[in-house]
């Protein structure tokens, strides 16, 4: 019915929660990197985890980390098939791929992060 | 009347991309993308990779044998350039969209850069003082 796409589809709030999800990632992403090697106490053992996960604080940054990179990243997979003219079909499957592989990963990080244990001390 | 508009054909889009001329805000259009993919398709890696340590210390130890040796962290820290281009890029990004960084667009690319290159040599001191 309508030749030319709609401009109800403007993805205004994607690229809202893109440039509002990249400014905290570039500040949850450098502060990971140099938690993680900073000499000689280097974060990536497994002790270095666990003193880490012991405050619940902890676990929710990581968890809001892992949940805006994911959507940063998904988004902007998907705005690059925005660039194309895609059938109706390609764009469902395209998406339903990008929405399923997004919520497998980021419920999986999150059972990850939450199985770790508390320390009875 | 009717008026020839060119027309752009969608199947030879790498043709007709590398035939633009390419100015200093394409280059950061292209690398932005490129550094993006590469970040998500690391991102869906890290998930993975630390999946063993929801199965205790000793699964972990050994898993992370392999991403402790002295070649990985070099990888790292090349990671780290991708994160560092596509950061800065992104917040010149934001400063042409909600700032007025659309009127230095190329000095805040150039800027991008300089301060991309000095964050790398410093995250390479962090990460390998130590063995100096």
């Amino acid at each position: 019915m309508f030749k030319y796409k709609s401009s109800k589809e403007s993805g205004g709030k994607s690229w809202v929660f893109q440039r509002i999800t990249g400014i905290i990632l570039v500040v949850f992403a450098i502060g990971h990197y140099i938690l993680m090697h900073f000499h000689p106490e280097n974060g990536k053992t497994y002790a270095a985890v666990l003193a880490r996960m012991q405050y619940p604080w902890y676990r929710l940054i990581d968890i809001v980390f892992v949940t805006f990179a994911l959507y940063h990243g998904l988004n902007g997979i998907y705005s690059i098939f925005r660039d194309y003219n895609l059938k109706q079909w390609t764009k469902i499957t395209i998406l339903t791929v990008i929405i399923v592989s997004g919520l497998a990963f980021i419920f999986w990080a999150y059972s990850i992060i939450l199985s770790i244990p508390y320390i009875k001390q | 009347m009717s008026s020839k508009i060119k027309t752009y054909n969608q199947k030879d889009w790498i043709k007709e991309n590398l035939s633009y001329r390419k100015d200093s805000g394409s280059w950061a259009w292209i690398l932005h993308r490129i550094s993006g993919i590469a970040l998500i398709a690391y991102v869906y890696m890290h998930i993975w990779s630390l999946s063993p340590l929801a199965q205790g210390e000793k699964a972990f130890n050994d898993k992370m044998e392999l991403y402790s040796t002295a070649i990985f962290s070099v990888i790292e820290w090349l990671l780290f350039a991708f994160v560092l281009f596509h950061s800065l890029n992104g917040i010149r990004i934001v400063l042409v969209d909600w700032a007025d960084g659309a009127r230095y667009h190329k000095q805040l690319y150039l800027y991008t850069w300089i301060i991309g290159i000095i964050m790398f040599i410093a995250m390479g001191v962090i990460m390998f003082s130590h063995l100096l």
